[in-house]
């Protein structure tokens, strides 16, 4: 048990460097709004100014962000946990071709797909719509989720998959309902890290919506940066408060990765 | 295994559609105007109550409902090259006045005389800014510029008047350093923020954006240089922008600084800072300051429908009108373009004096060069960080970036 | 238990040589691939080549009105590698790539290790280690320029009370801002690591590292045999992907320090980024940002080939 405490005091000095700027961001938050040079390293005023703002103006971005993102993880992982699958298990002969093809996805710039979708929205009409910016975050979710399942899933030995097949299960079978539970940490990793992306996306955000209806809060947070002049603590309290939901999500699933999930399975 | 079939297909031909529709164009709509869409980037406060008020009344007035869209400073072009390619452009763009350039090259943009509008009375730069081969394609109401700023508390507590040229900048800004507590604080970053900032000071001098490897502006970096050098300015100025700048100021950090008017509400923030503004000192007494011209403009898209494009350029007169021009400058500290102006909005805000005088003689950044400013902005934040990091001497710096 | 079962006879009575049970077979293992198929083609197929094209084309803000981009072959690529900023941005992508992944991997890896075993607050701390990720690169941008201020910066009073006269020019400094730049990114890029490591490591089982104890190895040696042969895949992913993030990065440069000071800190991605949405040059912008594709695509090649050659032997 005191070794256990002495691992407790170093993961709490680790994460104290690690998150110092996260500090001053809340503490700029709540200080009267104005200037962050002469910030002082408590916030001896206390103002809650930039909270109220941020409340008032993106409580609805807010939700849009919550809303998109989720069903961006949903989608992106509906799509991406088969292909992921098939990559690492069969015997598909384009797999290396399809695998490199994802990759590559990964290297072009994010603006280029942006312009492209823009005009593809536009004829369609998926501007400012929640499903027109799920199909486009999940460009930065479903490569990301096929590579890193994939890579999860080859860890799951191929006498596992035989054992059910050989019982008689289909595919499908085979992959609901003895994979994907043994995958559960690819799951949870790759829905944790596509709704990351999709959270901070802002390109998207930017180029597929015009008006204020459809609109996350990374395009929110805007308001206040001005070209000359920043509402410093109103964008940190923005920052803040859109941090919130999202970390409680991540805590609820971070518990679930458990360990040693295929541990068992072999014997 | 029909559902997953269906499923499939309806992948597939949403998929197929998104692609196949991807190469395709737009239609303009038909039929009596009863809304206009409108483009612009004032998207923080006070601007965006501002204008959209005014947007508003104007549209009324003309028997229209404005939809307007926002959107952040530097995502405007992003946006408005990708509305171009789609043909989605609006109705009125209000674009930065150094990028009507660009976008009138591309033939998007109707000239202003073709529905009757012309800028009369207005100041000569703005004028030079706004024109494109000879026609004028956008109208800007409002321009401000940079000038000298500086705390009235210290400079009195030190005995320093108010600097009229270089030298005087030079000593008084020494004088003022002590401490924490810079003499003068300005804007060199690496983008056009940097550009804008160094170009009062090489106009004055005598230097020109054609060719800057000339003695002239060599001078003008050369002060830059020893500012930073002797301490007088810090070293962070390569990364301060306008806002920084002005923190440090407000903080007690600079004495003096360069800026413009924008930061007369944020400075009022704080009523114990006495501050006061004069124009930019020359290289000698009496040179005439040029200072680079500010403020956005705006343009008439060519959308395809005459009467949209007829009722959009009501909307930028209206915009345009001697009372909203005089509205806008009270309301968003910056200086009327119509000359006559002027000095009705001194005598309304003394504190825009210096601004208003500048205005006149201000010039356009793509006054000579057009389309091609870009890149000599570009040469020139490359050299002044060039110098001011050590990198090489100031004539040295100009060269290089100018061949480069 | 009948679904594709291959040693029974088909259901169907009209059975063709199309519906034969092994063509089912082969159907169906294609239907796990054909909706990220279909997908990744309409979303990046088409920009891509668009890209590809356009560093071929003079392409400017004309071009986005008209439609009208001449054809001039690799005048774009000569034109972006012979400017002077060129070498200058390869070195510094070189620099900035290594040195990012060699940290964040580094420290990655020594946090997931870390947090194997249980301890109190282990989860909760993990999930903290998350939160750099829910703040809006701009945000982090801006507070680290705070904290890298010289003058009035957060790290330089601490390094200053500690090291006495130390005041180094973080951001503007042209020596110093490049290790700045890389720190951030380290920083950025902890979390990262750290997930997606821990959760490989997770799926090595317990029983594994006993057996490897009952037979004399632990510590460093259960490290060699046991965890880093079962984490391999995970570590190629990591590092592959670490790396493509790497070379894209844009905004955390562009909000640190712009590209400077005096280019110091620029690279390609930030440089592709200039030419074309600065100087409005979109044929040499797409230019330069294919080059840093063909880059990632060589590295890609070359790391999967030699991880390849390791998991044979």
């Amino acid at each position: 048990m005191r070794r256990g405490w002495s691992n407790t005091a170093i993961g709490i000095a680790l994460l104290a460097v690690m998150l110092f700027p996260v500090y001053w961001m809340v503490n700029v938050s709540l200080q009267p709004s104005g200037s962050a040079v002469a910030t002082p390293w408590f916030p001896v005023n206390l103002s809650f100014e930039g909270y109220v703002t941020a409340l008032t103006q993106q409580g609805s971005h807010l939700l849009t962000s919550l809303v998109v993102a989720a069903g961006t993880v949903v989608f992106s992982v509906a799509v991406a946990a088969p292909a992921a699958f098939a990559l690492a298990h069969f015997k598909v002969r384009g797999a290396n071709v399809v695998l490199f093809a994802v990759l590559i996805s990964q290297m072009v710039p994010g603006i280029v797909i942006a312009n492209a979708l823009y005009s593809a929205y536009t004829e369609l009409g998926l501007l400012n719509s929640v499903g027109g910016l799920i199909l486009a975050d999940s460009t930065h979710g479903i490569p990301f989720a096929i590579l890193v399942m994939r890579a999860f899933m080859s860890t799951v030995p191929a006498e596992v998959v035989e054992a059910a097949r050989v019982d008689g299960a289909g595919q499908i079978r085979t992959f609901v309902s003895v994979v994907l539970p043994m995958s559960r940490n690819a799951l949870i990793t790759a829905a944790l890290f596509t709704f990351l992306f999709t959270w901070s996306d802002f390109l998207f955000a930017l180029t597929l919506t015009t008006t204020e209806d459809v609109r996350p809060v990374t395009l929110g947070l805007f308001t206040y940066i001005g070209t000359y002049v920043n509402d410093w603590s109103a964008v940190m309290a923005t920052a803040v408060l859109a941090s919130i939901p999202a970390f409680v999500l991540l805590l609820v699933a971070q518990r679930f990765v458990a360990a040693g999930v295929t541990s068992g399975a072999v014997k | 295994m029909a559902r997953r079939r269906a499923v499939l297909a309806t992948v597939l031909a949403t998929t197929s559609a998104i692609v196949l529709t991807a190469c395709g164009g737009g239609s303009a709509p038909s039929g009596p105007v009863t809304s206009l869409r409108v483009l612009d980037y004032y998207n923080n406060e006070p601007d965006k109550t501002v204008y959209a008020q005014m947007l508003d009344a104007c549209g009324q007035q003309n028997g229209v409902t404005i939809e307007r869209e926002a959107v952040p400073g530097s995502s405007l072009i992003a946006k408005v090259l990708q509305q171009a390619s789609s043909k989605t452009l609006p109705d009125v763009l209000m674009l930065d006045n150094p990028d009507l350039q660009q976008i009138a090259t591309t033939g998007a943009l109707a000239p202003v005389s073709d529905f009757g509008l012309a800028p009369t009375g207005y100041a000569p730069g703005v004028v030079s800014a706004a024109t494109y081969e000879g026609k004028v394609y956008g109208l800007q109401p409002v321009t401000n510029t940079i000038g000298l700023f500086y705390n009235k508390d210290i400079l009195a507590q030190a005995g320093v008047q108010p600097p009229t040229t270089w030298d005087e900048l030079k000593t008084a800004a020494q004088k003022l350093t002590s401490g924490n507590r810079y003499g003068i604080a300005f804007t060199a970053t690496a983008d056009y923020e940097g550009t804008w900032q160094f170009l009062p000071f090489m106009w004055t001098a005598g230097g020109d954006e054609k060719d800057i490897a000339t003695p002239q502006t060599a001078e003008a970096l050369q002060l830059w240089v020893d500012l930073v050098n002797s301490g007088s300015a810090s070293k962070s100025v390569v990364t301060w922008g306008q806002a920084d700048v002005n923190e440090q100021f407000m903080a007690g950090n600079a004495a003096m600084m360069i800026n413009g008017p924008w930061q007369f509400p944020v400075l009022a923030k704080d009523p114990a800072l006495k501050y006061a503004v004069v124009p930019i000192p020359g290289p000698q007494a009496g040179a005439t300051p040029v200072a680079p011209l500010g403020g956005e403009t705006w343009t008439i898209p060519r959308t395809g429908n005459p009467d949209r494009q007829a009722k959009a350029a009501k909307i930028v007169e209206c915009l345009n009108t001697e009372a909203n021009q005089l509205a806008l400058a009270t309301k968003r500290s910056t200086v009327p373009t119509k000359s006559a102006l002027v000095s009705q909005l001194v005598a309304q805000q003394p504190d825009m004096a210096a601004f208003s005088s500048a205005v006149q003689t201000a010039r356009a950044r793509t006054g000579e060069l057009g389309a091609e400013w870009p890149k000599a902005a570009t040469r020139i934040y490359t050299a002044v960080q060039n110098a001011l990091t050590g990198g090489a001497a100031p004539l040295a710096a100009l060269q290089q970036a100018q061949n480069g | 238990m009948a679904e594709g079962m291959s040693l029974a006879l088909p259901r169907q009575a009209t059975t063709t040589a199309w519906w034969s049970p092994r063509r089912r077979e082969r159907l169906l293992q294609l239907a796990f691939l054909v909706p990220a198929g279909l997908y990744l083609v309409a979303f990046f197929g088409y920009p891509l080549a668009q890209n590809i094209v356009m560093g071929f084309q003079e392409y400017t803000t004309a071009t986005f009105y008209t439609g009208e981009a001449p054809w001039v072959g690799l005048a774009n690529y000569v034109d972006v590698a012979t400017s002077a900023v060129f070498g200058t941005a390869v070195l510094n992508t070189a620099l900035f790539t290594i040195g990012s992944i060699a940290g964040q991997f580094g420290i990655g890896l020594a946090v997931a290790l870390f947090f194997r075993h249980r301890f109190p607050l282990s989860g909760v701390l993990r999930s903290l280690l998350l939160l750099p990720w829910l703040i809006p690169l701009i945000v982090s941008g801006a507070v680290w320029r705070w904290i890298l201020d010289q003058d009035n910066g957060v790290l330089n009073t601490v390094l200053g009370s500690l090291l006495g006269g130390l005041h180094p020019g973080w951001l503007t400094s042209t020596s110093v801002a490049l290790v700045a730049v890389v720190l951030v990114n380290i920083w950025v890029g902890i979390p990262f690591n750290t997930t997606i490591l821990y959760g490989g490591l997770q799926d090595i089982p317990q029983e594994l590292y006993e057996a490897a104890a009952l037979d004399g190895a632990t510590g460093w040696r259960a490290f060699r045999h046991v965890t880093w042969p079962l984490l391999r895949p995970v570590v190629t992913v990591v590092l592959v992907l670490g790396v493509v993030y790497t070379l894209k990065v844009l905004d955390i440069i562009l909000g640190l320090t712009g590209g400077g000071p005096a280019n110091a800190t620029q690279t390609l991605a930030t440089q592709s980024y200039h030419l074309s949405f600065q100087e409005f040059d979109f044929g040499r912008g797409a230019a330069m940002g294919n080059i840093l594709i063909a880059i990632s695509f060589v590295f890609a090649l070359l790391y999967l080939r030699v991880a390849r050659r390791a998991d044979a032997s």
